[in-house]
């Protein structure tokens, strides 16, 4: 079996408040095997952005604190690393895509500018300028190959050498000022932009949001990253621009074979994009396995009524199914199952013991994801009303 | 620019104040007619504004015509003023730069870092806590307050109040540059940089820099105006450079003029110094103003009137041609 390239295991994160403490993540456990899509849906404040930060390590620590666990990426757990060390895994290991592409262009620069930035630093590393963390050429790929993955497993613990400056000037020589501006035009054209080249020229604030997150997209790609993971692209977008650009990562996806971590709250977008998918619910991934066996069987109460109440044309229920209750605070969470007071399974066992961890409850024959629940009545779920 | 007549102005003024001084500094003998202490024989000859034309008796030329020969008027040593303010240009003007600048390095710089590496626990928030603790104490006075204690004691002269203004003006920019530092720091296009995998030293220096750069420019436009008032202010007490002297300086002039002749009767003694510290500050302040305005890429395209012809998504709305007002108009003109 090939190895994933990022595995968290129990990870926890905390954010300390002058209010108290409150669990955002807690005990989440999860893979993205390479080449797959995996989607992370739940409510607002369920800790899925928490989650989707806290893997390359951008959360501000303080007042975010990772408790416990691992996140392994390519082999190396990022949860030890010095923050000084972090740059060298961000951009060209573990890319990233926001869910506000209006603020997340920095308005002082020039798209050019911005693109070239995100290349330039993959150059200086691939060329040995910067240190950096894959050894050899990156498993991102744009034509389907099989996925490389680099060896060794510790690199950051192993000093990486910097070329000497012989080998640096040979590379600098080697790299033109053109060449990267025929790279940003080229993942400008990757994102589907019409005319790379006005576009070039321009400044965040004269394109249209839909504009903006496609060349945030062009940015997070230009880092060739292992893993990629798309915090809500397409929810700060009105809808129409919103299917343009899940058509285009949906196009993406198929041509370059990343791995993808995708954090939506759109039940349907994620259906669209993902292979697995994973159900957050209080900080915790209460459901996980492929898309398609969720939709048709959840094990998992809370992913059965979340399905009911998403409307659709056909059906005409009034007033439409929700779910009962919101979601607890998540520095008072309830004992028990964090979901049972909203639950329409009522058995003490809930109220009293906490939710066993993700379980597998069935395995499709070919399928390499499993079906796992983390709730004691998993089996009874599709009996339920 | 020019479509801020403001700034127009004042980007002419500086321009013009620039090459006045370096004229002045490199050969004063082209526009200065006298020395800074000569004595020009006429004494206490009011300007020739408020008596024009000047009454000159060819026969007597030049005594007669002395309103002519000094348009600022002369001084009770026969001082030809307008000599004297033209020769404090070059001083006056390195002064306000030379200090705001100097502020604006240290302070930014510092500003910069203690806005940055703020976290409690760190070597950097040990370093911050320092350096803002370090800043309150100077905010705690007044800086001319301040600045005249140093300059009393450190000894009087140029150098003197020049160090006591240095030593007094950073701490106003640590604290400009690290409120706008904190501002940006937590955008989401920093965190977005940071997620490209770039260097915090460079998201500092690069990404953090040019957005607080912009109201940190204009506060420095507008304080090189301020550093000139309260030198003059130190000179006008007495602390600066004394006059007459071999350095003219506005300050010193105008505070010895003041103390020791009737305004009403000598009006122009101090007028003229004063209008020339006006005229600077004022003219770096227009240009401040709008600086702001070329240095926000918001601003500059529309003020630079050459927005590109953007590649549409979707074919723009705003293209219809009519508009029902136009409809009617249209509507009108056929029926009449």
């Amino acid at each position: 079996m090939t190895r994933p390239v990022l595995s968290v295991e129990n990870l926890s994160v905390d954010y300390e408040v002058g209010a108290g403490v409150f669990h955002a993540v807690s005990d989440i456990t999860l893979e993205v095997p390479p080449g797959r899509v995996v989607g992370i849906v739940g409510e607002t404040g369920c800790g899925k952005s928490t989650l989707a930060q806290a893997i390359p390590r951008l959360l501000p620590e303080p007042p975010a604190r990772i408790r416990s666990g691992k996140v392994i990426f390519q082999g190396t757990d990022l949860v030890p690393v010095p923050r000084s060390k972090l740059p060298m895994v961000r951009g060209t290991g573990i890319g990233m895509i926001f869910q506000e592409p209006l603020n997340s262009l920095n308005p002082a620069f020039r798209i050019y500018d911005q693109i070239a930035e995100a290349v330039q630093m993959r150059h200086w590393r691939e060329d040995g300028i910067l240190p950096s963390f894959h050894p050899g050429p990156t498993p991102f790929d744009y034509s389907r190959r099989p996925l490389t993955m680099p060896q060794t497993a510790d690199v950051l613990s192993r000093p990486v050498m910097p070329g000497t400056a012989k080998d640096v000037m040979a590379a600098r020589r080697a790299r033109k000022g053109s060449d990267i501006r025929n790279e940003v035009l080229d993942y400008l054209r990757l994102v589907r932009i019409n005319d790379p080249e006005t576009i070039l020229s321009l400044y965040p604030h004269e394109l249209s949001g839909g504009m903006r997150q496609r060349i945030m997209i062009a940015m997070a790609l230009s880092g060739k990253p292992a893993l990629l993971i798309a915090d809500e692209p397409t929810s700060a977008l009105d809808v129409t621009i919103q299917a343009q650009v899940l058509t285009l990562m949906k196009e993406l996806i198929d041509e370059v074979s990343a791995s993808i971590l995708y954090i939506s709250h759109d039940l349907g977008v994620v259906a669209e994009t993902a292979d697995d998918l994973g159900v957050m619910y209080a900080g915790r991934l209460v459901e996980f396995g492929p898309v398609a066996e969720i939709f048709e069987t959840p094990r998992h109460p809370y992913t059965k009524s979340l399905l009911r109440s998403i409307p659709t044309r056909y059906k005409s229920d009034w007033p439409m199914p929700t779910i009962p209750g919101s979601v607890p605070n998540l520095s008072q969470l309830p004992p028990g199952c964090r979901f049972h007071p909203r639950c329409s399974l009522t058995h003490p066992v809930c109220t009293r013991e906490p939710a066993p961890p993700l379980r597998v409850i069935e395995t499709t024959a070919g399928s390499t994801t499993s079906h796992k629940a983390a709730c004691h009545f998993a089996e009874e779920v599709p009996s339920l009303p | 620019m020019r479509a801020n007549p403001l700034t127009f102005a004042g980007f002419i003024l500086v321009m013009i104040t620039l090459v006045l001084a370096g004229i002045v500094a490199l050969a004063p003998s082209l526009i200065i007619p006298y020395g800074a202490t000569q004595d020009t024989g006429a004494h206490e000859v009011a300007p020739t504004l408020l008596h024009w034309p000047p009454s000159c008796n060819v026969s007597h030329f030049p005594t007669s015509c002395a309103q002519l020969a000094h348009p600022f008027g002369t001084d009770q040593s026969n001082i030809d003023l307008m000599s004297a303010v033209l020769r404090a240009l070059p001083l006056d003007l390195a002064i306000g730069i030379g200090i705001a600048g100097f502020a604006l390095f240290a302070g930014g710089a510092l500003g910069l870092i203690a806005g940055f590496w703020d976290q409690p626990g760190t070597v950097g928030g040990g370093l911050s806590a320092f350096i803002l603790r370090t800043t309150d104490v100077f905010l705690a006075f007044p800086s001319l307050v301040l600045a005249l204690a140093i300059v009393t004691s450190i000894g009087r002269g140029l150098w003197a109040a020049i160090l006591a203004i240095m030593i007094t003006w950073w701490p106003y920019y640590v604290r400009l540059v690290r409120g706008e530092t904190l501002a940006v720091k937590h955008l989401p296009y920093v965190t977005a940089a940071r997620a490209a995998g770039v260097r915090d030293t460079r998201i500092l220096t690069r990404h953090i820099l040019r957005n607080v750069l912009e109201p940190v420019i204009v506060y420095f436009t507008l304080d090189i105006g301020t550093v000139l008032v309260t030198f003059s202010t130190i000179s006008f007490i007495g602390a600066g450079i004394p006059w007459p002297g071999p350095t003219p300086e506005w300050g010193s002039m105008m505070a010895f003029y003041q103390g020791n002749y009737p305004l009403e009767q000598y009006w122009w003694f101090i007028t003229f110094p004063g209008i020339a510290i006006f005229m600077t500050a004022l003219s770096f302040s227009l240009l401040g103003d709008g600086l702001r305005d070329v240095l926000d890429p918001r601003t500059r395209r529309a003020l630079a009137q050459t927005s590109a012809t953007l590649p549409q998504e979707t074919p723009a709305i705003a293209m219809t041609p009519t508009t029902p007002a136009q409809e009617e108009a249209a509507e009108e003109a056929a029926g009449s």
